[in-house]
């Protein structure tokens, strides 16, 4: 009995190495012959998310349109932790030169796969790590939160805000303040109230959350994860939405107000053209409205022209560096004074937050 | 008249046949993948090469596709010892992340300065104590009062799963790391409680993998508490009347079910992770067990070959990507062999027949049953 399901999977398998054997012969002699520019970028999500990997995904067009020569691999959906080091030395060995990965959790595996293809440069998104072939980058997403926050609120009539939020971490922390900030230059007494979802791109839980602050009073939905469904909860309650990463007033042309959003493109370019020159130094690159990685989305109908005006003088303040988003010291969720501190380890909510920032 | 086919068991089917239907069905898949390929504008024959490549083509591919099936033959023991005592245990991916959980504190709580056969022991078989007693919150119920394993052992990877999200992302719990300030990870565990790497990432965990495998092959095959063990799959009524204890039976089976699930993810953790990590873990590993032991038809020894065969199906997914093949196309190929597979193992346990049974065909009969 036992020989009968054996005989099944090992025939299974010598099918398979045979056909190895007579394929893998002609594959190996393509790679070498071109001598174009091979640059790759992994994505955590789909690139039809809408939200960050798609934003990733225009920055790759932009690089694409812009540096001649260039062969662009794009891998989506890939799941972090360590199988992504071998999807990483897989594409290293497949001949690009140059290979981003856009998500927190393929630092290590991304580290580990820079120190087996020494000869090929590693530019990771959001982490802290760097090697001798590995650099990290990220941007001021806090300047675009403040401003949309001004948006948010001079819509909001309950004074309640809704944020839906990602995980307790200084990113999502940065973004949650400085949006509340925002929008308590404009409203000092609104409130935003944070339900945290643990999650980055589940459609359904976030779209949850949304509506439970929606149930709750709040009549503006902030967010930080990367699907358009709080937004979809909050046009179909009739209250206003601020999106992020990118312009997704296409899914609530009713309550979209406006979105801090990521043009990751001239840094893809630079970045690619410097590795092509030789010229390429591991560095932590932290981008900024000055230098366009950060921006701000078209408003929707509901923000008044005179808001619109408002939120371009606050936007060129930050740009000319006469406006800073944290003031330091700074007034926390219990009303009192403290110093800001270190923003990339930031641990607490300002004044204004409903909600713990624990979870 | 009508001639309607019959589905009936063939009985012993002829060796040949044993070998040709599989090779058959695959050929099958890769026919019908190759003409989706070529309708969705593809160029199947170097999809098929990226694909061989890639998981068999060197050996670097080759030995990340046994780390891939590492866990899988865990968890897919893990789903095959349990169904054939009739013990529904889909919660193998509970089992698996509770036993990363315990095996990571362990390997936290351990001091630096343990030796690392010591360290490694430890850390190893505290997954396989945490699949247990996992396992044994749904064990204990279905076998004292009668409760649904199929829907406790759901339910428990639910729970398992967000206690493990709840250490990292959620507290301040020992599991996470104190100096990952940006993004909440899992705590490293001790250096020697590693088990160590002899090619590339492939670690001696696979051999604690197939050993498992085999010891339950083993024991089931060859030993008399193996022999109680299949009169109790099947039929626990002709088990009860041996005088057999059924209730204690099941109980060991469950518990040896999570063990090789827990173990699992000790191994993970000791091996190629490092640490407990929920985005490391949440990958399903528990519920492709359960695919790779229906495949292999409950037989641990062929669960080592099937588990190869999904390692080297997943590694070769993001792979075909880089070619240009879009990760939803790459999903049903995936899906189209899988599919092949399980229906070629139909043809095999099965024939089909016309009704009206002419004396030569009783004579064939006769011939393939006496062959």
């Amino acid at each position: 009995m036992a020989r009968k399901r054996w005989t099944f999977a090992i025939a299974l398998m010598l099918v398979l190495a045979l056909f190895a054997a007579a394929c893998g012969s002609d594959d190996g002699g393509s790679s070498s012959g071109d001598e174009e520019f091979k640059i790759a970028f992994v994505h955590v999500g789909p690139t039809a998310d809408k939200g960050w990997s798609w934003a990733h995904d225009q920055g790759a067009k932009y690089l694409e349109a812009n540096m001649p020569g260039v062969k662009i691999t794009t891998l989506e959906s890939i799941d972090e932790g360590p199988d992504s080091q071998r999807v990483f030395e897989d594409l290293a060995a497949d001949g690009n030169t140059l290979i981003f990965g856009t998500s927190f959790g393929y630092m290590d595996p991304m580290l580990a796969a820079a120190e087996n293809f020494p000869d090929v440069t590693f530019v990771h998104a959001t982490g802290y790590k760097t090697s001798d072939n590995m650099g990290n980058y990220f941007g001021a997403a806090e300047e675009g939160r403040y401003l949309s926050g001004m948006a948010a609120g001079e819509r909001t009539e309950t004074n309640l805000i809704g944020y839906v939020a990602a995980f307790p971490i200084p990113e999502v922390l940065r973004g949650i303040n400085a949006f509340t900030l925002g929008v308590r230059e404009i409203n000092p007494d609104a409130e935003v109230q944070v339900v945290w979802t643990s999650t980055w791109l589940d459609p359904t839980k976030e779209g949850d959350a949304a509506q439970a602050l929606l149930d709750a009073g709040a009549d503006v939905i902030a967010m930080h994860q990367d699907t358009p469904a709080p937004g979809q909860k909050a046009e179909a309650a009739g209250a206003g939405w601020v999106g992020y990463n990118t312009d997704m007033s296409e899914f609530a042309p009713n309550g979209w107000l406006t979105a801090a959003i990521w043009d990751w493109g001239p840094f893809y370019l630079t970045t690619a053209e410097a590795v092509k020159a030789g010229t390429w130094k591991p560095e932590v690159v932290y981008g900024h409205m000055a230098d366009g990685m950060v921006d701000i989305a078209s408003f929707g109908p509901s923000v008044s022209d005179e808001m619109q005006a408002l939120i371009e003088t606050r936007k060129q303040e930050i740009i000319d560096g006469t406006f800073a988003v944290f003031p330091d010291p700074i007034v926390n969720q219990d009303g009192v004074e403290q110093p800001l501190g270190d923003i990339f380890g930031m641990d607490f909510f300002v004044e204004g937050v409903i909600g713990s920032p624990k979870s | 008249m009508t001639r309607r086919l019959i589905v009936e068991p063939r009985g012993l089917a002829p060796w040949w046949l044993k070998l040709l239907i599989p090779v058959a069905s695959v050929f099958a898949a890769l026919i019908v993948g190759a003409l989706f390929l070529s309708l969705t504008g593809n160029d199947w024959f170097e999809v098929y090469g990226k694909m061989l490549d890639t998981a068999f083509g060197s050996g670097r591919g080759f030995a990340e596709t046994l780390v891939s099936a590492t866990p899988l033959i865990l968890t897919g023991v893990a789903a095959a010892i349990a169904f054939r005592m009739l013990v529904w245990n889909i919660g193998g991916e509970g089992q698996l992340i509770f036993g990363a959980i315990v095996a990571a504190g362990v390997g936290i709580w351990l001091s630096g300065s343990t030796p690392p056969i010591i360290a490694i022991t430890a850390v190893v078989i505290a997954g396989a104590v945490g699949g247990a007693f996992w396992a044994s919150l749904s064990a204990v119920p279905k076998v004292y009062l009668g409760t649904n394993e199929i829907i406790t052992t759901l339910m428990l990877n639910f729970i398992a799963l967000n206690l493990m999200q709840y250490l990292v992302l959620g507290s301040f719990s020992p599991w996470r790391d104190p100096e990952a300030t940006q993004f909440p990870q899992g705590r490293p565990i001790i250096d020697t409680g590693r088990i160590p790497e002899f090619f590339h990432r492939l670690d001696w965990g696979l051999f604690i993998a197939i050993a498992v495998a085999v010891l339950a092959w083993f024991v089931i095959s060859k030993t008399r508490s193996g022999f109680e063990y299949r009169i109790v799959g099947d039929s626990f009524d002709t088990a009860r009347y041996a005088g057999i204890k059924v209730p204690k039976k099941v109980l060991g089976t469950f518990l040896a079910s999570g063990a090789a699930a827990g173990l699992a993810g000790s191994i993970l953790v000791a091996g190629i992770l490092g640490k407990m990590d929920p985005r490391s873990l949440d990958l399903g590993l528990g519920f492709i067990g359960i695919i790779v032991a229906a495949l292999a038809r409950l037989n641990p020894i062929a669960i080592i070959p099937v588990a190869i065969l999904m390692g080297a199906l997943n590694n070769a997914g993001p792979a075909l990507q880089s070619i240009g093949v879009p990760s939803a196309t790459v999903t049903i190929l995936q899906g189209a062999i899988l599919l092949f597979a399980v229906a070629g193992e139909f043809l095999i346990a099965n024939r089909f027949r016309r009704p009206d049974r002419t004396p030569e065909d009783a004579e064939m009969k006769a011939e393939v049953s006496a062959a």
